[in-house]
């Protein structure tokens, strides 16, 4: 059997990449890829001077901290149990291998072969992002130790998604089943609070001190006797990374290999609630995948249209797809979660800050300001509501009556006012977590002034940034994924990341002329109307940035009306 | 109402559809009718706006679908053979989506009739998800239905009714064509187009090999008289005239 999953794995790939390759002979898609080669080019080989030894990536920290950064991939898959998307099967391969003569068993390594695709590849990006960097033997070991690296995290996290779907489905029986996973998660979890908790004066004086001296008091932390016993395993997965030379890497890969295979019998032997997650997830996907089969109702908040999202019958018929776009997440279950914690955050955090010292609410404050900047370049990613979704259905859009800047700038205005309200809601946060610390630098003055420029500033910066991500996948549908998820999970990581960075650089281009005319404007009237000079410098920021948008949208729009469904080979 | 000059369509090498010219006139039902790969599907979406064609020129209600695609497509309904729906939107909710499209003031007048006539009316809060198959493409007709097109594209209608919406839908077009909608009709089902069909162009190799009403096409070819369509269909569109069969 394991040949028939060889070859259908093999033949798919072969096939797509093959399609996708035949998009060559369109000069745009010729020049997207010189670009991206010259990109990793720069990346691999060029942009960086050798590090000096002792470097913030040095090889004393890397171990330590390597370890810490596993074990937060992992707990994060025990608390979302993300991993399960590696179960998501395709229509054909619903139609094709659920009723054949495949044992259960065979379709999880038939999917665990196929997970490899993307961890293999983005093991080599890996290779190729750390190809200059001082620690480890050599590239080519470098790259193996990544993959053993890579595949145990997406075991163990496609192992921590069978545990909760298990408990889950099954509750108390399931925990019986369960108990050794379940302990050993426990001891962990109870030993990592502990361990922090005791470690917390070395680490806030480190803090204080400056980055250096804190990753020193991490890796110091790391090894003191309760974390070092909890964290082997972890450092283990990691050690070949840094290993100097030949025979210490050999001695290194011994215990990685095998938690490698510990980690694929524990996958394969807790399988029992695979088959209601698989076909759960293979239903979604079919949704995703454009409604083409029989969709499921999708898991929804309220069936009642918010009062606030009333669509009326007249008006800018672009309003008719910002509300249907915009009413597909407020819909869902997540966002309302998310909108209630942001509620109840808001209101702790007030309370927090004026209460004793206020520390825990200035750490809430600095997490959600934190968390509100890196939005600006990881959120597009997330926040797909926009054409990202719908050209998967190219076909009912280009039968619309409207022009074709009118669907793009209604398709992109839908995630740009998500992602907006999402990161106002996280400097809300922190506004009102900062709101009792009278001491705190900058002062309140300063930080009602900020939280005011986010809010007029925000929204034309990050119309800007879905323009960038919606004119890539207009333009090269056949290379970009489409529909609401994304590869994701530590496996994926490293596409992702070369991904944020191209984007940063592009947003940062697209930003040059507006920030630096409201600067010039800032400079020009700071003497004379002291903060005040912001709201020209705003007021020129936005119009930049309105009239800049408006000629994308122009472009895209045209790009959208030639765009034919028959050609553009969209990459479900 | 809808007219096209000299279509062509050309997938890399492959020629989908060649030199393809015809009118439809207000309340004229024109049944698309040819083997798999005939170029049916293609002649419809190229009307509807969504392929552009190669080359030709197509016209709705005087609209150059090229030139004045927004006033083109107001004036006219795709409805596909596959239903596409959007997941969060429920049956309702999709048709006041479709009403502000087309900018219908009087869309909450309308969605009442349009339900009961498709019988959907029990659904009206479902999501597409909580639908079968048949609902699915009476939403979707129902969608196309409700700003009133003057020009009608069906592709394969049929797919996934029951004998009730079968019925039903046959009684919509010929009601719709009746008050003065141009209808193109594309179908493997030649019972349907015989029924309610005012002509019939027959396609083969993305060419038009006869057109015109059933009885025009039988007169035209002397050794069919007195066949019926799927006959005469056979007879155009196989090298041996469907001798075999």
């Amino acid at each position: 059997m394991i040949r028939v999953f060889f070859y259908l794995a093999w033949r798919s790939t072969y096939n797509r990449v093959a399609r996708q390759l035949r998009q060559l002979r369109s000069p745009r898609y010729l020049v997207a890829l010189a670009l991206g080669l010259s990109y990793l080019w720069i990346v691999a080989v060029e942009q960086r001077p050798r590090p000096a030894p002792g470097s913030v990536v040095g090889a004393r920290w890397l171990e330590p901290l390597g370890a810490l950064g596993v074990v937060g991939a992992l707990l994060w898959g025990w608390v979302f149990g993300l991993e399960r998307r590696v179960l998501a099967f395709t229509p054909a391969e619903v139609t094709f291998l659920f009723p054949g003569p495949v044992t259960r068993r065979g379709l999880v390594q038939y999917k665990l072969l196929r997970n490899q695709l993307l961890i293999l590849f983005n093991a080599l990006l890996w290779t190729l992002i750390l190809a200059r960097e001082r620690f480890g033997a050599s590239p080519w070991l470098r790259a193996l130790s990544i993959w053993v690296l890579l595949t145990t995290i997406s075991f163990h996290r496609l192992g921590a998604s069978f545990v909760r779907t298990s408990l889950m489905e099954h509750g108390r029986i399931a925990l019986r089943h369960r108990v050794v996973s379940l302990l050993a998660l426990g001891a962990v979890v109870v030993g990592l609070v502990w361990s922090t908790q005791s470690a917390l004066p070395l680490l806030a004086a480190g803090w204080a001190a400056g980055l250096t001296t804190f990753l020193d008091a991490l890796a110091e932390a790391a090894v003191q006797p309760v974390p070092r016993v909890l964290l082997a395993p972890f450092r283990a997965m990691i050690r070949p990374l840094a290993a100097p030379t030949f025979a210490d890497w050999l001695r290194a890969m011994g215990p990685a290999l095998a938690l490698l295979v510990a980690h694929y019998v524990w996958v394969i032997r807790a399988d029992t609630a695979f088959e209601e997650a698989a076909a759960e997830m293979s239903l979604r996907r079919a949704r995703q995948a454009g409604g083409r089969g029989g969709t499921p109702t999708p898991r929804l908040a309220h069936r009642r249209a918010p009062r606030f999202l009333r669509l009326a019958p007249l008006g800018w018929p672009g309003g008719a797809i910002l509300w249907k776009n915009l009413l597909a997440v407020v819909r869902t279950r997540r966002a309302r979660n998310v909108a209630a914690a942001f509620v109840v955050g808001s209101v702790v955090a007030g309370l927090l800050s004026f209460k004793g010292d206020g520390a825990l609410a200035e750490v809430a404050g600095w997490l959600a300001a934190t968390w509100a900047a890196m939005t600006v370049v990881i959120g597009p990613q997330w926040i797909r509501n926009d054409l990202r979704s719908d050209l998967l259905k190219l076909d009912l859009l280009r039968s619309y009556p409207l022009p074709g800047g009118v669907v793009v700038a209604a398709e992109t205005a839908a995630s740009t006012l998500v992602l907006t309200a999402l990161q106002l809601a996280l400097l809300l946060v922190a506004y009102l977590a900062f709101l009792g610390n009278a001491w705190m630098e900058p002062n309140l003055e300063v930080r009602t002034a900020a939280l005011l420029a986010a809010v007029v500033c925000l929204p034309g910066v990050n119309y800007l940034g879905m323009l960038i991500q919606n004119g890539t996948a207009l333009l090269f549908p056949a290379w970009v994924h489409l529909g609401s998820g994304r590869p994701g999970g530590v496996e994926a990581l490293g596409q992702n990341m070369l991904m944020i960075v191209a984007y940063s650089a592009l947003l940062a281009a697209g930003l040059a002329v507006p920030g630096t005319l409201s600067a010039v404007v800032w400079l020009l009237l700071r003497d004379s109307l002291g903060w005040g000079a912001g709201a020209p410098a705003a007021v020129v920021l936005l119009a930049t940035i309105a009239v800049e948008s408006a000629f994308i949208v122009r472009w895209l729009g045209g790009v959208f009306e030639r765009t034919d469904p028959a050609a553009a080979d969209i990459a479900a | 109402m809808i007219e096209v000059e000299g279509l062509e369509k050309q997938y890399g090498a492959l020629p989908a559809v060649r030199g393809l010219s015809f009118q439809v006139r207000p309340g004229e039902v024109l049944g698309l009718v040819g083997p798999n790969g005939a170029g049916k599907t293609t002649t419809i979406r190229s009307i509807a706006g969504i392929i552009i064609p190669s080359r030709g020129r197509i016209t709705i209600g005087g609209h150059d679908l090229a030139k004045d695609a927004v006033a083109a497509k107001s004036l006219l309904a795709f409805i596909p053979d596959e239903p596409h729906l959007f997941d969060y939107l429920t049956v309702e909710e999709h048709l006041r989506f479709v009403g502000r499209l087309y900018q219908v003031a009087d869309v909450e007048q309308r969605i009442p009739g349009l339900l009961e006539e498709l019988d959907l009316s029990p659904k009206r809060s479902a999501l597409p998800g909580e639908l079968s198959r048949g609902m699915k493409q009476k939403l979707a007709i129902a969608c196309g239905l409700l700003h009133q097109p003057q020009a009608l594209l069906l592709d394969e209608p049929l797919t996934g009714l029951d004998p009730v919406g079968i019925r039903r839908m046959k009684s919509t077009i010929v009601r719709r064509a009746e008050a003065g909608t141009a209808v193109i009709l594309s179908s493997h089902l030649l019972h349907l187009v015989e029924e309610i069909c005012t002509r019939v162009l027959v396609m083969n190799a993305g060419q038009a090999v006869a057109s015109g009403t059933i009885a025009e096409i039988v007169a035209s070819r002397p050794a069919l008289s007195g066949r019926r369509l799927e006959d005469v269909f056979l007879a155009l569109i196989t090298p041996d005239g469907g001798a075999r069969e």
